[in-house]
């Protein structure tokens, strides 16, 4: 992809002034819905100074987040969503942790081999989620999609942290990133997380309980208390971007009806009704 | 470059716009070159490390980019070209970022002299030159060491540009920052963007406290003037052989 040679300092856009939505699909139902809050002017659009070469004007689309711990049921809202948008009529894309082409491999060897520090790894999460930024993200919203965020940049920042690297380092790092419209935030308690991670794959992370931090032998304590401290970094982030926070212990059908309910009048959607089709009945429990 | 304060920009913090006198904190020292490319740091910085290891200091020689964790991802990126100068950037912070962990700071706390071909300083005036703000440039290498000495190389763009030029047989294509767009010919193209680079270096002579060496003197000329300065300014003695103590 060819940068032009603006500098990053000169790609911030001066106006603060509001801005109407751009032409794509999410625009036609939300003129009045919304109103000032419909989303951001285009200059709050980044936490800090953009990234280089991107102008915050031509973002058309929304990007809303699901956050929450291994276990949340973040995976499952965001597959029925998808569906939910789509036969709404809006083109959604997706992003997730280490799902770059650029590292996301890299990332999996680096932690199967579990000799990297804290710093490079948490590097090279920045590069795995700018890597999907620039080149997946950034262009979908251009287009005027609806991105669905399978965990941001809180969870990178979260697990960084409770290894002893500093929030206002971490916060540095991803303060060229985008500004999410809507962040919403699974909330399980950790015994729950296990309930649901070792059902689901029959036995527990080395990374998922933190065995790296060596916070106890037994790997149930370990899982429990990392997960509690991860849970306590959320609680954080919560207060300082203002998280939607839900009930992640609800059944799949509330949390996704709170959901829809959230997003449908972000998005100025009148109808919230959804089942989900057959290929995801599974997950409808 | 002012100091964003946004939820996220943090409030709590500061990044420096000038390298703080370096903290002390580990009984090691840290040596730096810096310069562009064609500069002569390299030649510098390993006659200084035959000199001190004929002496028999205990050191250790480092190098930017050599590290075979990220190697895979950063030949990927560079093959294809599929490198943003943020990404560019993250990843080689993440390669240094392993080197420091790993080896630098183990190092320097195991009380080793480090002698190290580039620096965080690479970073800031190349990826300031791609494009990144350097506010966040700071921000992410503020890990790092701050070094005993940083020996800044400064040989005119003509100069430095030529001597690359005349011992490569092809520039690469983010060497010679076709990323950006600048110009469709090679040649011209590396020599826009080392000027830029060069011109960021500049500004960090008194921010980061450079020496500044010039690059045009005669190679062994220049090193006695870079031994005097590493003996005036460095402690040798806890690195030195046990029997023999030099002096100062």
């Amino acid at each position: 992809m060819k940068r032009t040679k603006k500098a990053g300092a000169e790609a911030i856009s001066p106006n603060g002034g509001s801005r109407g939505r751009v032409e794509g699909n999410a625009s036609a139902k939300n003129e009045n819905k919304n109103g000032k809050n419909g989303r951001a002017p285009a200059s709050a659009r980044f936490y800090g100074t953009p990234l280089p070469g991107v102008n915050p004007d031509e973002l058309s689309g929304s990007l809303i987040v699901v956050e929450g711990t291994d276990g949340s049921g973040r995976s499952t809202q965001i597959s029925l969503l998808t569906e939910w948008l789509e036969s709404e009529g809006f083109a959604v894309e997706t992003m997730g942790l280490r799902r770059s082409f650029l590292v996301g491999e890299d990332i999996d060897a680096l932690l199967a081999e579990n000799s990297v520090t804290r710093t490079t790894l948490a590097l090279m999460y920045g590069t795995d989620f700018f890597d999907q930024l620039e080149r997946r993200i950034l262009p979908a919203l251009r287009s005027g999609l609806i991105v669905l965020a399978d965990r941001y940049i809180f969870t990178l920042i979260a697990r960084a942290a409770v290894r002893g690297i500093g929030r206002d380092y971490l916060h540095g790092v991803y303060e060229i990133a985008l500004r999410p419209e809507l962040t919403f935030w699974l909330n399980v308690r950790p015994e729950v997380a296990f309930d649901r991670e070792f059902k689901k794959s029959q036995t527990i992370s080395y990374w998922e309980s933190g065995r790296d931090m060596s916070l106890s032998n037994d790997l149930f304590q370990s899982f429990i208390r990392y997960q509690s401290m991860i849970k306590r970094e959320f609680e954080y982030l919560s207060k300082r971007h203002g998280f939607i926070e839900l009930d992640g212990e609800g059944s799949v059908p509330q949390v996704n009806r709170e959901l829809r309910q959230r997003i449908a009048s972000h998005l100025g959607i009148r109808r919230t009704q959804y089942k989900p089709s057959h290929a995801l009945a599974h997950l409808w429990r | 470059m002012a100091t964003a304060t946004t939820e996220i920009g943090a409030a709590s913090y500061a990044v420096p716009e000038t390298t703080p006198a370096p903290k002390r904190d580990y009984p090691g020292a840290l040596v730096v070159v810096e310069g562009i490319d064609g500069s002569g740091k390299s030649t510098q910085l390993y006659l200084l490390k035959r000199w001190l290891e004929i002496g028999g200091y205990r050191l250790h020689f480092t190098e930017w980019n050599s590290s075979p964790l990220v190697k895979s991802a950063t030949r990927r990126g560079k093959q294809r070209r599929l490198l943003t100068p943020t990404t560019f950037s993250l990843l080689h912070a993440a390669d240094f970022a392993d080197r420091c962990e790993r080896q630098i700071l183990p190092l320097l706390q195991g009380g080793y002299l480090v002698l190290a071909d580039r620096y965080v300083y690479t970073a800031f005036a190349r990826d300031a030159a791609r494009g990144c703000s350097p506010h966040w440039l700071r921000n992410l290498y503020s890990f790092a060491p701050v070094p005993d000495i940083t020996f800044y190389f400064r040989a005119p763009l003509d100069v430095a540009v030529n001597r690359i030029v005349a011992g490569r047989p092809k520039l690469k294509y983010y060497e010679a920052g076709m990323d950006l767009g600048i110009s469709l010919d090679r040649a011209e193209s590396f020599r826009i963007f080392q000027e830029r680079i060069l011109s960021n270096y500049d500004q960090m002579v008194q921010t980061d406290r450079f020496v500044l060496m010039d690059g045009t003197m005669r190679v062994n000329q220049l090193q006695k003037q870079m031994r005097r300065i590493v003996t005036e300014r460095v402690n040798l003695e806890p690195f030195a052989p046990k029997k023999t103590p030099k002096k100062k």
